[in-house]
C-alpha cells in the first residue's frame, strides 16, 4: 500500500497534495517559519502565505484534477518568494576588502629594523619565509645583501605603531636610531 | 560593489513609502498592491509584501479588515489608519524636498 496524497489545511484551505508536493510545502513553511521567528506576527504571516500558496495552487489546478502536484506548487512558491523581513540587513557585500597599505618597514617584533616584516605585510607572506629568504641572499649574494637591506632600511618609512601593539624592542629602537644618525651623515654629506 | 548592490537598497528604503501609497490611495487587498508593482523597479512578491504590511499594522500605519470575496475564502482589504495618511503625507512631502536637493545639488 502506498499513500499518493496528503490533506493539508492552509490557512481556510483544504487541499489534497501529493507526497513529493507536501513535502516540498512543509520544507517552505518551516524555513519561513524560522525566518520569522521573534516575530510578533509570526503566526498572522505564515497564514497569509499558506493562503497565498492555496490559491496560487487552486488557481494552477486543471479542473479535472483534485491534487496539487509539485506542477503546480513550485511555480507558485516561485511567484511568492523567500520571506524577506522588512529592515534586515542585505546578505551582500557583507565583507570589505582590507585597505591596501604602502611599503613599510615594521619595528614591532622585528629581528634587525622590519624590512622583512615590511614586506611580509606588504605581500601578504609569512615573514620566517622572507627572512630566511633574506639571509640565504646573503650568502647567495656574497655580502652585496647586506648593503640592499641598509639602503632599504633608510629608504623605507616606518609604519606607525599598530594600536594595542606590544611596544618597540630595543633592537629596533637601536636600528631606527642608527637609521636616524646616518640619514643626518648623509644629509650633510649631501649639503 | 556591482551597480545592483547600489540600488537594491535605495529601492528596498522606498518600498514601505510606495506601499503606503497605494494603500492610500484605496482599500486594496494584496494581489492589488502586487499588480500595481509588477513591471515597475518595485516588484515585489508576497514573501516580502505580508512581513512588511505586517509590520505597518504593528506600527498602526495600515489596517485591514476581511471582505467575502465572490470567489474562494474571505479576503483582507487593507487601508490607511490616521497615522498612516499622516506618516505618507510626511514622507511625501520629504521626498518632494529630496528630490529638489537631488536635482538642485552640482548643477
Amino acid at each position: 500500500m502506498q499513500r499518493i496524497s496528503v490533506t493539508a489545511r492552509l490557512n481556510r484551505s483544504t487541499l489534497q497534495f501529493e507526497e513529493a508536493a507536501y513535502a516540498r510545502l512543509a520544507s517552505y513553511l518551516e524555513e519561513a517559519a524560522r525566518t520569522l521567528a521573534g516575530n510578533p506576527d509570526q503566526a498572522e504571516i505564515l497564514a497569509d502565505l499558506e493562503q497565498a500558496i492555496a490559491d496560487r495552487c487552486t488557481g494552477r489546478m486543471p479542473s479535472s484534477q483534485g491534487v496539487v502536484t509539485l506542477a503546480e506548487l513550485e511555480p507558485a512558491l516561485e511567484e511568492i518568494g523567500s520571506v524577506q523581513v522588512p529592515g534586515a540587513a542585505p546578505a551582500e557585500d557583507q565583507h570589505a576588502r582590507p585597505a591596501t597599505r604602502p611599503l613599510q618597514q615594521v619595528s614591532e617584533g622585528a629581528m634587525i629594523s622590519g624590512v622583512c616584516q615590511g614586506f611580509a605585510r606588504y605581500f601578504g607572506l609569512d615573514v620566517t619565509l622572507l627572512r630566511v629568504a633574506a639571509v640565504l641572499l646573503l650568502f647567495v649574494s656574497g655580502g652585496a645583501m647586506i648593503l640592499v637591506y641598509l639602503i632599504l632600511m633608510l629608504l623605507l618609512p616606518y609604519a606607525p605603531p599598530e594600536p594595542g601593539s606590544a611596544p618597540i624592542r630595543a633592537i629596533p629602537a637601536r636600528s631606527r636610531r642608527f637609521a636616524g644618525f646616518v640619514r643626518s651623515k648623509l644629509g650633510a654629506v649631501a649639503s | 560593489m556591482s551597480m545592483e548592490s547600489k540600488l537594491a537598497p535605495i529601492r528596498k528604503g522606498l518600498l514601505e513609502f510606495l506601499v503606503l501609497k497605494i494603500v492610500g490611495a484605496r482599500s486594496v487587498y494584496v494581489p492589488d498592491i502586487l499588480r500595481r508593482l509588477a513591471g515597475t523597479e518595485f516588484a515585489t512578491q508576497e514573501g516580502t509584501l505580508y512581513p512588511l504590511l505586517s509590520k505597518l499594522r504593528r506600527e498602526d500605519l495600515v489596517q485591514y479588515e476581511w471582505q467575502e470575496s465572490d470567489a474562494g475564502p474571505p479576503r483582507k482589504y487593507y487601508r490607511l489608519t490616521e497615522a498612516g495618511h499622516a506618516q505618507l503625507a510626511a514622507l511625501d512631502d520629504y521626498w518632494t524636498r529630496i528630490n529638489r536637493t537631488v536635482s538642485d545639488i552640482g548643477t
